[in-house]
């Protein structure tokens, strides 16, 4: 007679000795290497997009006659790529045959390290992003006149009394240090902020990973 | 995790842990992924458990929607060349279990939609029909004929009636 599936079930199981539980062993393991690896492949894409995106800019400042602009992002993003590179040297040196735990606590204190001399970086930066944009437009020419000129003999025509340092007007020079330096101090916090945005899901998993982690040995 | 939790909170639903979990994947290697990933979640989820059920139903409705997600995260990621995309004949896994009987029965479950994998496997284990629901998300009304049909189409499966 022709067997039921519940029968089928039922005695399967009583004469199968296949219901024995897999030893719960390294339970991180896979997890830690595949967020590792993500992790590592967002950044490699992220400096090759850094890249890419300066050599173009780079590119299109000179078409659109901002070279100036052009060249100091092109010389800062090349200073971070290649700071970046040389921090992604030591990442990839973590050995994947260390513990589980070793392991990710390894990949955390690189990201930590990483993270620290980014936003070191971040305070010099974006000033320096600032200024090239400021030196950029600056030079551009419009109508024929260099826009920082234009500017200049406007002030003095309706502020003959202005002060000029190298013939720059000395309130133009000072609004552009403060801004400097207010760039100086946020550049940690904007860092912080695109941090967050570009690789915040992965550094929220590897903290959670990391506390159960530590609360499984406990 | 400790040693007690595991003893007292896990190990007694291993079984159906096991047979959810081999419904769901065609390797030795994705069964203990799957394995692993279910007692971890029971461990992390442990605290959420507010005793408006019995603590097996938590432990089903969790293997169940771990064995979900794994399976559509791996779906989803191409980079993870899993057991799930070959034949189940082709993989190590169709011949698990010592009763060959069991085997057909596991390979014709593999062939059904992944929530009625999930229906049937908890039909069999006896679990009322209000459970199934409550477990899997389903309207109660409909288990009855629902269970009806995948056992038509389990027995089609397994009388070859169906490629």
């Amino acid at each position: 007679m022709e067997k039921s599936i519940e029968s089928i079930w039922k005695q399967g199981f009583l004469n199968s000795n296949a219901l024995v539980a897999p030893k719960l062993n390294n339970l991180y393991n896979q997890k830690s290497i595949h967020l590792i690896d993500k992790f590592k492949r967002m950044f490699k894409i992220n400096l090759y997009a850094i890249i890419v995106g300066s050599l173009l800019f780079l590119g299109i400042s000179f078409l659109i006659g901002i070279p100036i602009m052009g060249i100091g992002f092109f010389l800062t993003l090349t200073v971070i790529v290649i700071v970046n590179m040389r921090l992604s040297r030591s990442l990839n040196k973590i050995d994947k045959s260390e513990s589980s735990y070793h392991y990710i606590k390894a990949f955390d204190n690189w990201v930590k390290q990483q993270v620290s001399v980014n936003r070191i970086m971040a305070s010099f930066y974006y000033p320096l992003f600032f200024f090239s944009m400021v030196l950029g437009f600056w030079h551009y020419h419009f109508n024929g006149k260099q826009l920082g000129e234009a500017i200049t003999n406007y002030m003095i025509l309706h502020y003959p009394g202005i002060g000029l340092i190298y013939g720059v007007p000395l309130f133009i020079i000072l609004s552009v240090i403060l801004m400097m330096v207010l760039l100086y101090y946020l550049g940690g916090r904007i860092y912080n902020w695109d941090l967050k945005v570009v690789y915040g899901g992965v550094l929220r998993k590897l903290d959670e990973i990391i506390a159960d982690m530590e609360e499984l040995r406990s | 995790m400790s040693n007690d939790f595991y003893a007292i909170s896990i190990e007694p639903y291993s079984a159906i842990i096991i047979k959810i979990c081999r419904a769901y994947t065609n390797s030795q290697e994705d069964f203990e992924d799957y394995y692993q990933e279910v007692c971890l979640q029971i461990w992390r989820t442990r605290n959420n458990f507010r005793g408006q059920s019995e603590w097996s139903t938590w432990v089903y409705r969790l293997a169940l929607n771990v064995s979900l997600t794994m399976l559509k995260k791996m779906k989803n990621n191409s980079k993870y060349f899993t057991s799930e995309y070959l034949p189940s004949g082709l993989t190590e896994n169709s011949q698990t279990f010592s009763d060959e009987a069991l085997n057909h029965l596991y390979d014709a479950i593999k062939r059904l939609s992944e929530v009625d994998r999930g229906v049937i496997l908890l039909y069999l284990e006896e679990k009322s029909y209000k459970e199934i629901a409550e477990i899997t998300g389903t309207n109660p009304n409909n288990i009855g004929v629902r269970i009806k049909r995948i056992k038509e189409r389990l027995k089609k499966i397994l009388d070859g009636k169906v490629n």
